[in-house]
């Protein structure tokens, strides 16, 4: 790494800040933390961070109202959410953020989402037209998915549900932001077709479509292409 | 119209002049006297000087006994009035012959003004009486308004309803309240009322009706008591009962449209003490429920966050030795258990609450399932899962993020008591009842009868307590299932051994799928 990344952790608690800072110093991180959104703002004209660790509960601001802002200025944001909280995990992910941990998080699993983050921030799409996942080949190019060396037919939504989280790998796409980029406007609550087009790939792609290995449901939020890590 | 006077033998206290029949004999007597006098009068006058119209001086007590005594007093005074003239000044004097036809029209005009005067005064007095007793009436209704306008209390506005109307109409009186599905006696004059049967089935005719029953209306009249409906715009509140030990109707027509508006004034007063009821019911569940709230933020935050970062930091730790590698794995495993029950508490404490939102989409049953076991593979490490779920099942309706934790638990529960290394079967199936998903594991099942006590809060099963669970586990469970429509069962597998715990979606909740 020629340059150290900066990564800003945002939260009111010092003990969490702390523990954060700790993690993600072994990793070789730079680190600066906020407690609030005052000091947010100040360390992102200052420092300048590639990637930001917001917990919404601040005391002198919504955090969700930090996520464009924050997205505006180039950074990064993965949203710190307690387990419950559905509703702020889309709302924040609707913002702009790039994905989201729920707390209490594995360490490993915010290093996880940090590096993917930063994967796609430091690469363009067409950086990695193709993926491999298994035995499974998405040709983003060539607009072709092969199973162990064989061509596998999708229809045109499956293939488009499937290139949309590709170009997301490891990250969480939203069910309205799928229905968006794949079915068009005025689908936002269509969940169903989501449902049909993941149960068609999984049957197409999956060696045994009741343990998925490719595609991964996040119950309320949404899709994630399963990482390579 | 002529008796309108209202009888009202407990108003004795008021000030009645007796100005009706009960003064016809003092009111002779006046007018004879008057009489008496106005000839000493004229006799005198009559013997100074020679003075034609004597006579006229007899209007005076006429008058007098007419308006002020009535019809009959004044007839007779003036017919008194006549003789009197007759005999003693009418020529020949001292008999009672008429010589000069004139002096017929004396005695004839004296008749009339009595009449006249009479029927004049009887009219306005007529007209003083009603205005007395309407005023009487309004000061009644003012006076028991004012009483229940301070009263906030029903037990208070029941006590004063009867002993004031027990007062007012010389009656027993008895206010009876719906509580449940009985009618219960809420305050009664004398005290200590009691109905038997025939009374109590009038009461719940006049409740169910909202008319009257009773003595003195068109039903149930051998009843003792007349019941009256109390309440407002068709409601009814209450039933107000009257009573008299003499076999009279409780309530003379004369006293109804008194009884009426009391009866309207208490219903009002009624109604309104009601509402400050429901209003305070409301207002004490609104505070719980902020206070439980606070307290829900308040834990989630403050117990959340010392836990986050100690799982944190465990995580984070690298043993040095193999002893504090059994330490560290006994913290690890200690603070997640601990942060389980946080969890379980919480979600508990929101379905008491019913603030379990819901954000229903239809979900596959599949991916469900395939979430639960990702989010579980720390503690389903190495055990055999095996998914039995065919591939076309119809989508359910229900919130995702509660059916996950639904699925968690089960999941976890089976891990939990099916046996260490035990395999667990997880198996859905659907037709047109609905559709049904199975967690099954291999433990030794669940004793018999307790199929449905296993889902209580804090319940465990006896023998169990041991392996570390919170007993709120299917509590919760069943709580999200609830909330969501589906049923949750549980049983022992029929083939071999095990509990098979089931929720039911019923086929209200399934969505097949259609094409896109």
């Amino acid at each position: 790494m020629s340059r150290q990344i900066t990564i800003l952790v945002v939260d009111d608690e010092p003990a969490i800040r702390r523990l954060l800072h700790n993690s993600l110093a072994r990793a070789h991180y730079r680190i600066i933390e906020a407690g609030s959104a005052r000091e947010t703002m100040t360390a992102l004209q200052i420092d300048k961070p590639e990637l930001v660790l917001l917990d919404l509960g601040l005391p002198d601001r919504d955090g969700l109202e930090l996520v464009p802002v924050l997205k505006g200025a180039g950074a990064s944001v993965i949203v710190v959410s307690a387990r419950d909280a559905t509703d702020q995990k889309v709302a924040a992910l609707d913002l702009g953020a790039d994905d989201y941990v729920s707390k209490p998080f594995d360490t490993e699993e915010v290093l996880a989402r940090i590096r993917t983050a930063l994967r796609h921030k430091l690469a363009n799409e067409t950086d990695t037209p193709r993926l491999m996942r298994g035995d499974v080949e998405i040709d983003l190019i060539a607009r072709q998915v092969r199973k162990a060396g064989t061509d596998v037919h999708l229809t045109p939504k499956e293939y488009a549900f499937l290139a949309e989280l590709a170009k997301c790998a490891g990250r969480v796409v939203t069910h309205a932001a799928l229905l968006r980029s794949v079915w068009g406007p005025g689908h936002d609550g269509d969940v169903e077709y989501l449902r049909v087009a993941a149960r068609g790939i999984r049957r197409k792609l999956e060696n045994d479509p009741s343990r998925p290995t490719l595609i991964r449901n996040e119950p309320g939020v949404g899709y994630r292409l399963i990482g390579n890590s | 119209m002529n008796d309108l006077s209202p009888d009202f033998p407990a108003m004795a206290g008021t000030d009645r002049r007796p100005i009706s029949g009960a003064g016809a004999l003092p009111g002779h007597a006046v007018s004879l006297a008057l009489t008496a006098l106005v000839t000493l009068l004229g006799k005198v006058l009559f013997e100074r000087g020679n003075i034609a119209n004597v006579g006229l001086l007899y209007l005076l007590p006429v008058m007098v006994a007419a308006t002020r005594y009535g019809l009959r007093t004044g007839v007779v005074t003036s017919l008194v009035s006549s003789l009197a003239y007759n005999f003693f000044f009418i020529p020949p004097t001292h008999t009672l012959t008429i010589e000069d036809p004139q002096n017929i029209i004396t005695v004839l005009v004296l008749l009339g003004v009595a009449i006249a005067g009479s029927q004049l005064a009887s009219r306005l007095r007529d007209q003083a009486l009603l205005a007395q007793a309407s005023s009487t009436q309004n000061s009644l209704l003012a006076n028991f308004a004012r009483q229940l306008t301070g009263i906030s209390a029903l037990d208070e506005l029941a006590e004063v309803l009867c002993t004031e109307t027990a007062r007012l109409l010389d009656c027993d009186t008895v206010l009876l309240l719906p509580s449940g599905t009985d009618l219960v006696v809420r305050a009664s004059s004398p005290p200590g009322c009691r109905l038997d049967m025939l009374d109590v089935t009038a009461a719940r005719w006049a409740l169910d009706h909202a008319e009257p029953a009773g003595r003195g209306s068109d039903v149930l009249t051998e009843c003792e008591w007349l019941f009256r409906p109390l309440g407002t715009g068709g409601k009814v509140l209450a039933i107000f009962g009257m009573a008299r030990s003499d076999a009279r109707p409780p309530v003379t027509p004369d006293q109804m449209p008194l009884l009426i508006s009391l009866l309207d004034q208490a219903g009002l007063a009624l109604e309104r003490i009601t509402l400050e009821q429901d209003m305070a019911a409301l207002e004490h569940v609104r505070e719980r429920d902020r206070l439980r709230h606070a307290l829900l933020s308040s834990v989630s935050h403050d117990l959340r966050t010392p836990l986050t970062t100690v799982l944190g930091t465990l995580g984070d730790m690298r043993a040095l030795s193999v002893e504090q590698e059994q330490q560290l794995a006994t913290a690890r495993n200690e603070a997640e258990r601990l942060h389980r029950f946080v969890d379980n508490l919480l979600d508990m404490v929101r379905i008491e609450a019913g603030a379990l939102h819901q954000g229903i989409e239809p979900v596959d049953l599949s991916e469900a399932v395939a979430s639960a076991i990702h989010d579980l593979r720390g503690i389903l490490d190495g055990r055999t899962v095996d998914i039995a779920i065919p591939p076309d099942l119809p989508l359910v309706m229900v919130d995702p993020q509660l059916f996950h934790h639904c699925l968690i638990n089960l999941i976890e529960n089976a891990a939990k008591y099916g046996g260490s290394a035990a395999a667990i079967t997880i198996a859905a199936d659907s037709d047109v009842t609905g559709a049904r998903l199975s967690i099954m594991d291999e433990g030794p099942g669940i004793p018999a009868g307790e199929e449905v006590r296993i889902f209580e809060t804090f319940a465990r099963i006896e023998g169990s307590d041991r392996k570390g669970g919170t007993g709120l586990g299917l509590a919760i469970v069943k709580g999200f299932a609830e909330a969501m429509g589906i049923m949750v069962s549980a049983v022992n597998r029929p083939e071999g051994t095990g509990a098979c715990f089931t929720l039911n979606v019923p086929a209200s909740r399934l969505r097949e799928l259609s094409a896109q």
